[in-house]
């Protein structure tokens, strides 16, 4: 065995190309908002992006796979396709952390509109 | 959605408050937070000279002023204000960043809610 693998260490920073401009979303605001005022501002601000990124497809996949986060064992269907590619799997990570975001929303401020297409995850039906 | 913004002018600090960036979980890793506070350190250096970083961690049963939100002290208002147009709207850890000005009196206070 050789010495261990040097760990190469990556910003969390994006770079100027990640700069997320979100139509009427100022990220330079006042600093006389309340704490409750910049939470429900942050929580609005987030499912915007996430509503944007499900939409363009933005899912922010690494493009060298050794920056990306290890694979589950794979699901297959019963044809034998697999299910639980990182597409679908990111994209579900995205819906559901969007739908506890707009629950939160509405938890503080029941007249807040979600997204129009925001839809709850499906209720489970007893065949 | 919903928000109204004040029209004045800001009035620059020298104390950048860095918003959105991070989770409870990752701020309650050692690792992670260690990792989180020198990744902002060394980008904020490329806009001018940072004097010191701030971070409140969760604290178990209790609600913690700030929690969630990255301090800077820079040590001149224009390094500060220059770090500001670099970093807003960038990701970090794929999230978006919100930024403020912040009041060097509360930060050396260490009282880090908000109004």
């Amino acid at each position: 065995d050789g010495p261990p693998a040097k760990k190469r260490k990556r910003s969390r920073w994006g770079g100027e190309e990640t700069r997320t401009v979100i139509p009427g979303m100022p990220t330079v605001i006042p600093p006389n908002m309340s704490e409750g005022q910049q939470k429900l501002y942050l929580i609005h601000l987030q499912v915007e992006d996430y509503t944007r990124r499900l939409r363009t497809d933005d899912l922010g996949i690494p493009i060298n796979p050794a920056d990306r986060s290890p694979s589950p064992e794979p699901v297959y269907s019963h044809d034998g396709k697999r299910l639980n590619v990182r597409e679908v799997r990111v994209r579900k990570k995205l819906e559901d952390s969007r739908h506890s975001l707009i629950q939160e929303a509405l938890k503080l401020n029941p007249t807040y509109k979600p997204p129009v297409d925001y839809r709850p995850p499906a209720q489970k039906f007893e065949d | 959605p919903g928000l109204q913004m004040p029209s004045t002018a800001q009035t620059a600090t020298t104390v950048l408050c860095l918003m959105n960036m991070t989770t409870e979980e990752e701020l309650r890793d050692d690792d992670e937070y260690e990792g989180i506070l020198e990744d902002v350190r060394e980008e904020c250096s490329n806009y001018g000279q940072v004097l010191s970083v701030a971070a409140p961690r969760p604290v178990e049963g209790t609600l913690v002023p700030g929690l969630g939100k990255i301090f800077v002290e820079f040590a001149a208002t224009d390094q500060c204000q220059r770090a500001q147009t670099a970093l807003a709207g960038r990701k970090f850890a794929n999230r978006v960043v919100v930024t403020s000005f912040f009041d060097l009196e509360k930060y050396r206070q260490k009282n880090f809610a908000a109004q």
